[in-house]
């Protein structure tokens, strides 16, 4: 136990709970935890973090292209420490379920997801795009690392001058 | 009454900031309102991982006029950790130091923004004046008015002189003084009174529940703050006290800026007296990584939050910025719904949405073909000799 006494408390507790579903638990240092979870028992998982473990506050989600796999690091924090969940989704169908539910902040970082990554998040309410615009075409997203500029804009073929060698 | 359904923005009359808002009206009461966000996407995390590291922080430090320490900090303070870098002591009071000048100056500049969407100028150009000091101490130990480059993978880029100290004590005993004004005059005036209080309410269950965060979250009573709940750099070394208030209205938004402006002079100060001896960076690689990391610093605005993972390589596999303004959005929305119409700027305004600013002006004479840049003083004797033609004398101003 030691130093990382509130980190292996949360630890066991969560694998007692959510078994098989939960794999490479790590923790990293003092108030920092990772780890993956199957996309199914998310908003499940959310909702205990927040009414019983006292993570109220999904500071943000950042999305990943990890090939084969996309999806979401859910950063979740009780204001002291950080515990960043991390759910995968395949590229072929890419589908999360909304954690709107719990948290109604997240509804711009989920269409984040749906924008930037492509990623259905299902049960999330219809409104507006975010933060691409409106004319943009609904089936290129930018943050997939295999997206470039020209795929959209023809013309820009060339990096432009301020672009990294 | 019919409802009627009216878009604020982008292009506003309130803000300099790109955003939309619907709102449905029902004479000059709002009772339902949407935002709309995205008019100012850059690809800014797209761009950064095409960047190396060290590139990354110039195009970070641009993502916002007034709080771009908070975002390089936030930054550097995640690739340092995956490159197990040890920072120096003294980098840390230096980055701090520029932190605390960075947050006085963003709040001056939102109670100017205040003074003004109230309709009480004189506290604007007041305000904007008084913020000149902190600007000039900023410009002194950065060289820069606004984008300050003090940060770098690994520690800070200029040191402190004592000289330096000297000047920017010279100039916090200033705005500590006018600060005690700006406190009985935020609490006491009669237009700041009627003109927040009771305006845009966000209850402290809904503040909570909506994510709210910095001084919006604080006025809600939410007592939140990442320099005390989880003190990075050296926060945990420096005594001052986590400011909040329970009126959840425009006028706690204000009353905890003010109160705030009053802890960061105390900070400086303690960090100027505390400053240890040493280096002020030490080397890191270029190539960092494999490895991931995510950490929060609380901006004037709020808890930002930075996510960087690296692969190894020179450039960021993947960089993500949250910025305080995007978690307080949920908040707006609630907060107009049932005020009026004449509130929404002040509303808008009180979460302190972001906004750049510039420095200094390029003439460009069409006669000789020439450009002239024009420094604080040679601006000032020029606007001087300008009012003068038309028989105005400011030159003792």
């Amino acid at each position: 136990m030691s130093e990382f006494e509130k980190e292996e408390k949360l630890k066991a507790g969560l694998e007692a709970k959510f078994g098989g579903a939960i794999s490479e638990m790590t923790i990293q240092r003092k108030d920092r935890v990772w780890f993956e979870l199957t996309p199914e028992r998310l908003p499940e998982l959310m909702k205990l973090m927040k009414t019983e473990l006292g993570y109220d506050h999904l500071a943000t989600i950042s999305g990943f292209d990890g090939g084969e796999n996309l999806g979401g690091n859910y950063h979740l924090t009780d204001t002291h420490s950080i515990v960043t969940v991390r759910v995968k989704t395949p590229r072929t169908a890419p589908h999360l379920p909304t954690v709107t539910g719990v948290f109604p902040g997240a509804e711009p970082y989920e269409r984040e997801l749906e924008d930037l990554f492509g990623i259905k998040i299902d049960g999330l309410k219809p409104g507006r795009r975010y933060p691409l615009p409106d004319d943009f075409p609904a089936n290129q997203h930018p943050l997939r690392k295999d997206w470039k500029v020209s795929d959209v804009y023809p013309e820009e073929k060339t990096a432009p001058a301020t672009e990294a060698e | 009454m019919s409802k009627m359904t009216i878009p604020l923005g982008p292009q506003h009359p309130a803000l300099k900031e790109p955003v939309n808002f619907t709102l449905v009206l029902e004479g000059e009461q709002i009772t339902g309102s949407a935002v709309n966000l995205g008019y100012n996407h850059r690809g800014v995390e797209k761009a950064a991982e095409n960047r190396t590291f060290l590139q990354d922080i110039y195009l970070i430090e641009r993502i916002c006029g007034i709080c771009s320490h908070s975002h390089t900090t936030c930054y550097v303070t995640c690739v340092e950790e995956i490159a197990k870098a040890e920072v120096p002591e003294r980098a840390k009071a230096i980055r701090t130091l520029v932190g605390e000048l960075e947050r006085v100056h963003s709040h001056l500049l939102w109670l100017g923004i205040a003074g003004y969407e109230m309709g009480f100028e004189t506290l604007f150009m007041y305000t904007w004046r008084d913020r000149e000091q902190v600007l000039d101490c900023l410009e002194l130990v950065s060289g820069n008015r606004v984008h300050y480059g003090i940060n770098t993978i690994g520690g800070v880029r200029r040191d402190i002189t004592p000289g330096q100290k000297t000047e920017i004590l010279k100039r916090l005993a200033i705005l500590e003084e006018r600060t005690k004004y700006y406190v009985k005059l935020g609490t006491e005036e009669a237009t700041v009174l009627a003109r927040t209080q009771n305006v845009g309410l966000l209850p402290h269950d809904i503040a909570l529940e909506r994510g709210a965060v910095g001084p919006t979250a604080r006025a809600s009573n939410v007592k939140r703050d990442v320099r005390k709940d989880a003190p990075y750099l050296i926060y945990d070394k420096l005594d001052f006290n986590l400011i909040t208030h329970n009126t959840n209205d425009v006028f706690g938004r204000l009353v905890v800026r003010v109160l705030e402006l009053v802890e960061s002079y105390k900070m400086i100060r303690q960090i100027l007296n505390y400053l240890p001896e040493g280096p002020i960076a030490v080397k890191v690689p270029a190539k960092i990584g494999p490895g991931e990391a995510v950490n929060r610093y609380e901006a004037p605005r709020g808890e930002d939050i930075h996510y960087v993972k690296a692969n190894g390589t020179d450039k960021p596999e993947r960089a993500k910025v949250r910025a305080p303004t995007m978690a307080n959005y949920p908040s707006v929305s609630y907060m107009l719904d049932g005020g009026y119409l004449a509130d929404v700027p002040m509303v808008i305004a009180a979460i302190d949405p972001c906004m750049s600013c510039t420095d200094r002006a390029m003439v460009y004479n069409t006669k000789t073909d020439k450009v002239q840049i024009y420094g604080w003083d040679e601006l000032r004797k020029y606007g001087i000799e300008q009012y003068k033609k038309k028989g105005v004398d400011f030159s003792k101003l």
